[in-house]
């Protein structure tokens, strides 16, 4: 106790000396950073991970400014933003929560706030949809290779190029029994498991929807892409169906898997030495193509913000600067490894090969579209019964089409 | 109890000792083991090997432990924070029943119990025991009991609650339970008192309604709840523009409210769920109070709701208790409804550690959400201290014969 | 009483329950009628999304909702019985049962059948569970030393008292992958046992944690009833030499009967809409309940919006079948209400 609780106790009398000081200070508008003081309260809903900690964290210095970071954002956002007057001046979103907001028409175009104060923005962080800007793109993210660069080294492997060769490479590393499980997978039964159907697919060449928004999954492709699935799942965790990015990043970072097919915004805490018993040691690649010669067999995502348009014109126009104090260059830097930022204060580390590699290797963006919206959720909701073994392939892909069609006559899509 | 009836051969007896063991330790176990992972760092928390959890090798080595002598002196200190409340809680809650009202007393002591056990755990205890320990620590042959020997970290905590500022989840999390058990409880003595003395057959449907309404899943109120509340501006407005009413109303507020993110209309939602429960439990309660005594003060010309307040009510209290517990259960704990409803300035605490245990967060996330649970669970630790004689006889009264 | 009095004590508590409870439950009823659609149009639209350094701009056929004064224009249309149709799926259950048909392996294919099975099997199962080792508990610790009996109660009350998701949280990291309690199993049956990679440990792991829950609201209310047995009649038992069996058999559970039937009731409730466990163990891809189907149903899909028609459906099918449940004790309720009127 001499070392621990007591020097505990003196932290947290220090901490909370500091949190009063900054209490007063806020409160006292002696803002830190901020390029303007803000006299509007300006709120915000976004998701909760650390990259969008630290660019809200940035927006709340110049006061008077509120962000709520929840999980289950996509649950909230399109009735808060259709609100009258919106709940919310700035929607955080990712590429697909976009689309109900588009939809609903209640997000603003921003051309006319680009031209005022967007001079710093780079051309391929501002979201054309028809010709208007409706959004601004803040960090780009993909699902890519990380592997242990030190058990491929002792069994003389090189990096993957194809699935193929992966799976190989799992097998070799299986019969080491240097790591518990080859291979982690965000194989989480609902989002994270059809995402990863999404990008096997694209790697695939399939496409989801046709014209006149027919379901086209149950192709050879989606035959394909399901029994490469079933194949890694082999090498993983028997418990692949409840594991996620947290929980498989966990793994990566106590030594239990060699490989992983893992968001980009995991790879920093890869070498955090708090956390990590493998610092140093996983290296970030391309996501493996999943026929020879073929793109990344991945998606690549952003993530950024919108602006309401239930709200008068004048607390747009500030929350359209207090947001891009969120993303300024004091930002970037001080918070580099976080993400893949699009800025032109980011300098891209060790941990942005994979995401980089990936994009430049010709990987899909993931297409944001009503249809596809429904498609993912058919995809969540079917594909756990393939993996249980409740259903061959065929009948999943047919009861994903099915469950498609019924949500997309529902929704108006289909006729 | 000396019954006769109760008492075991001695076979039948160890056999029962045993049962209370292994089931003590079986409801005890995860609890305990969550609150041990709350002091570890990450490596040692999540690691799959127990002694690593139990002794926290890494957590020593790096930010610190506790010594044998810390130890005994917490033993020491959770023994007396058990045995001052049974023992002493009644007397007491009895000393500060200001105007004899028992309840208010119990409350009272409650929380000066809780302040005190906080003053006492977290500013007279470290430096009294950092004392011992040094003199222990000089002494030849109990000198092995000073130095660290267990890993601890209070971080986790520290980062919870100041860094993250989680006691304002906390103040938050108070208010609605507080406002919830109150209304609940005055909206709820008068209907369960109502229905126990009716003898009409509306009395009987009114309780089968309530019944079936208690067996509705939540999602399907909750969902219905979302789209009105953000509108509830536009749909209100024409009330308050009526020309009777509208005025009425404008005492209130100027215009119609936003009822989402209102603590005041989530604390409405979590009585009306909480009602069919309440009035059951309570009609029952005042169906064992003798009707003779509120006959009687009707005798004495006293009308049915002055009947009511002035001879029910001082006898109705360890009823009123023990169902005012059920309901500050199911607001305390309440995720539902409270994650949809409110928005960042009143979120729970409940809602606060699930968000905490986000899709994209650290280990070191993690176990600060571990903390954040083991926080949680303290209030209602003390709840069940204090009042932990409360539930017993008020069950015992009869508050719950079908 | 009489009735206009009896409705000014009850008016607070009835206005509350109607505006929260029977309001929404009604619109509920009304919109698992009706579906609400987009009117959409197909429009070609460019496109551009971020790459890393570069920007992806692409020319194509997109489906626009139509907008009006800034609003998607919808259609309310009235289906009959097109949502509890596709909830149920009865064409799909007749093709099971058929010639050629896979029998229940099939009709355990559909959602609904697939959560229905699980939820009355979970609230089914638990019951007796709960009942029983709130009773034994109960007696067990009747017969204690009177100085322990306060801490074991203290201890027995934690997992009743604990917040679920808190709960939840704890049992899963006991044992999910090689969490403690795993690695103990692992242990003394010497096999590798993996909780959450099959179907049944999963249903098992969810039933156990269900009744480690509520056993303790079982115990508590057992435990009080068991201080208003009439010792009379229990001394005079044993001095009519009956034995230890029958005293608990005529006296004992005699005694405890309408409690037993309280806990049923709250406990029927409770578990038959189970959904806590189902996110907390993420145990939906091997077990779902009806709740959990509402709930997903709810929830925005991809595109935002909500299957409100299926989703009242399937919950005006989960109330038929607690009230089909609960009936046997409604009935109970009812002839006792008639003998105290």
């Amino acid at each position: 106790m001499r070392q621990g609780f007591n020097r505990e106790t003196m932290g947290m009398f220090k901490t909370l000396m500091l949190a009063t000081a900054l209490t007063v200070a806020v409160a006292s508008g002696a803002q830190a950073a901020c390029a303007f003081r803000n006299e509007t309260p300006i709120r915000m809903l976004a998701a909760s991970f650390p990259a969008w900690k630290a660019a809200t964290d940035a927006m709340a210095e110049c006061g008077n400014f509120q962000a709520e970071l929840d999980l289950q954002f996509r649950d909230k956002q399109p009735a808060a933003m259709a609100a009258q007057p919106a709940r919310y001046h700035i929607a955080g979103l990712a590429v697909n929560s976009l689309v109900p907001l588009l939809d609903q028409g209640t997000v603003r175009p921003l051309d006319d706030l680009v031209a005022k104060y967007g001079k710093d923005l780079l051309p391929n962080q501002l979201i054309r949809i028809d010709g208007k800007v409706m959004a601004i793109a803040i960090l780009v993210n993909a699902q890519h290779l990380m592997y242990r660069e030190d058990i491929y080294k002792q069994l003389g492997l090189s990096e993957p190029k194809t699935y193929d060769e992966l799976l190989t490479q799992l097998e070799t590393i299986k019969k080491s029994g240097l790591v518990q499980y080859p291979l982690g997978g965000t194989y989480r039964a609902g989002w994270d498991l059809a995402t990863e159907f999404v990008n096997l697919y694209f790697g695939y060449g399939g496409a989801f929807i046709g014209a006149g928004n027919v379901p086209t999954v149950n192709n050879t492709s989606g035959q394909r892409t399901l029994e490469m699935m079933k194949k890694l799942t082999a090498y993983m965790d028997p418990e692949y169906l409840a594991s996620d990015a947290p929980y498989v990043a966990k793994q990566f970072q106590q030594g239990k898997i060699a490989v992983s097919n893992l968001w980009a915004t995991r790879a920093g805490a890869m070498d955090d030495p708090k956390e990590s018993t493998v610092v140093g040691k996983v290296v970030m690649a391309a996501a493996p193509a999943a026929v020879p010669g073929g793109k990344p067999a991945t998606t690549i995502w952003w993530d950024g913000f919108a602006i309401a348009k239930n709200i008068p014109d004048a607390e747009a126009d500030t929350a359209f600067r207090v947001a891009l104090e969120g993303i300024d260059g004091e930002m970037v830097r001080a918070n580099n490894d976080l993400a893949v930022w699009l800025s032109k204060d980011y300098k891209p580390g060790r941990a942005a090969r994979g995401a980089a590699e990936s994009a430049q290797g010709g990987a899909t963006p993931y297409p944001a579209t009503t249809a596809m919206g429904l498609m993912q959720t058919a995809l969540a909701q079917n594909l756990p019964g393939f993996f249980t073994g409740a259903q061959t392939a065929e009948q999943t892909l047919a009861r994903i089409e099915a469950a498609y069609t019924t949500a997309a006559r529902e929704r108006g899509l289909l006729r | 109890m000396t019954v006769r009836a109760f008492r075991l051969s001695p076979g039948l007896k160890v056999a029962s000792g045993l049962f209370l063991v292994v089931w003590s330790v079986i409801a005890a176990f995860p609890l305990v083991w969550t609150a041990l992972m709350s002091f570890r760092l990450p490596l040692d928390a999540l690691s799959s090997d127990p002694m690593a959890v139990i002794l926290g090798p890494v957590t020593l080595a790096r930010a610190g432990g506790v010594s044998v002598v810390d130890l005994v002196a917490v033993a020491v200190a959770a023994i007396a924070a058990w045995w001052l409340p049974a023992r002493h809680g009644a007397a007491g809650a009895r000393l500060l029943a200001v105007g004899g009202m028992e309840p208010l007393g119990w409350v009272l002591a409650a929380l000066l119990y809780a302040v005190a056990l906080g003053i006492v755990g977290l500013l007279v205890l470290p430096p009294l025991v950092g004392l011992v320990e040094t003199i222990v620590g000089v002494l030849p042959l109990v000198g092995g009991l000073a130095p660290p020997v267990v890993g601890f970290t209070g971080e986790h905590y520290e980062a919870v609650w100041i860094a993250r500022g989680f006691h304002k989840e906390f103040v938050n999390s108070i208010t609605l339970t507080v406002g919830v058990v109150v209304v609940s409880l005055s909206v709820g003595t008068l209907a369960g008192y109502g229905l126990a003395r009716a003898r009409t057959p509306i009395a009987f449907w009114i309780l089968v309604t309530a019944l079936i309404f208690r067996a509705l899943p939540h999602s399907v109120l909750v969902a219905g709840y979302l789209p009105p509340f953000l509108n509830s501006h536009e749909i209100l407005q024409p009330l308050w523009e009526m020309p009777v009413l509208g005025p009425v109303l404008g005492l209130f507020s100027d215009t119609a409210p936003t009822l989402y993110g209102q603590p005041w209309a989530v604390v409405l939602v979590l009585v009306a769920i909480n009602q069919p429960f309440t009035i059951w439990m309570l009609r029952s309660f005042f169906l064992s109070v003798p009707t003779e005594l509120d006959e009687a003060a009707r005798v004495d010309g006293c009308s049915q709701f002055g009947a009511f307040w002035r001879v029910i009510v001082p006898v109705m209290w360890p009823g009123v208790i023990t169902t005012g517990l059920f309901s500050f259960l199911l607001a305390y704990n309440d995720y539902l409804v409270t994650s949809l409803l409110l928005d960042q300035a009143n979120k729970t605490m409940v809602p606060a550690i699930s968000q905490f245990l986000g899709s994209d967060n650290t280990t070191t996330d993690q176990i600060q959400a571990v903390a954040a649970a083991v926080s949680v669970t303290a209030p209602l630790f003390l709840l069940v201290m204090v009042f932990q004689r409360q539930i017993v006889s008020g069950l015992t009264l009869g508050a719950v014969k079908g | 009483m009489k009735t206009r009095t009896l409705l000014w004590f009850v008016a607070p508590s009835v206005a509350l329950m109607l505006v929260f409870i029977a309001l929404p439950l009604a619109s509920v009823f009304w919109q698992s009628f009706f579906v609400t659609r987009t009117l959409f149009q197909e429009v070609t639209v460019e496109s551009c999304q971020p790459g890393f350094l570069t920007q992806t701009c692409t020319t194509e056929l997109r489906s626009q909702p139509i907008l009006r004064d800034g609003k998607p224009v919808t259609e309310r249309v009235f289906v009959g019985w097109e949502n509890y149709r596709l909830v149920m799926r009865p064409d799909a259950l007749v093709a099971a049962f058929s010639p050629g048909g896979g029998g229940w392996a099939d009709v355990r294919q559909i959602d609904f059948w697939r959560a229905l099975r699980f939820t009355l099997t979970f609230t089914l199962v638990t019951l007796p569970l709960v009942i029983g080792l709130g009773l034994v508990i109960a007696l067990a610790l009747n017969t204690a030393i009177a100085s322990l009996r306060g801490p074991i109660i203290f201890v027995s009350l934690l997992p009743f008292i604990i917040t679920p998701v808190v709960g939840a949280l704890s049992i899963r990291w006991l044992f999910i992958g090689d969490g403690i309690l795993t690695a103990a199993l692992r242990w003394l049956t010497g096999e590798n046992v993996i909780m959450f990679a099959q179907g049944w440990t999963i249903e098992v792991l969810l039933l156990t944690y269900r009744v480690w829950h509520v056993a303790p609201f079982a115990f508590i209310v057992f435990y009080a009833a068991l201080q208003t047995v009439n010792q009379d009649t229990l001394e005079s038992a044993v001095v009519d030499g009956a034995s230890r069996f029958e005293r608990l058999r005529y006296v004992i559970l005699p005694h405890l009967a309408p409690f037993m039937v309280f806990v049923a009731l709250i406990h029927l409730m409770d578990a038959y809409r189970v959904f806590d466990e189902i996110v907390g163990f993420s145990a939906q891809a091997h077990h779902i309940s009806l709740q959990w189907l509402t709930y997903s149903l709810l929830m925005p899909d991809g595109s935002g919006s909500r299957a409100i028609g299926r989703a009242s459906a399937s919950s005006m099918l989960t109330m038929i079948g607690i009230v089909a449940l609960l009936i046997p004790l409604l009935v109970r309720t009812w002839r006792d209400h008639h003998q105290k009127g």
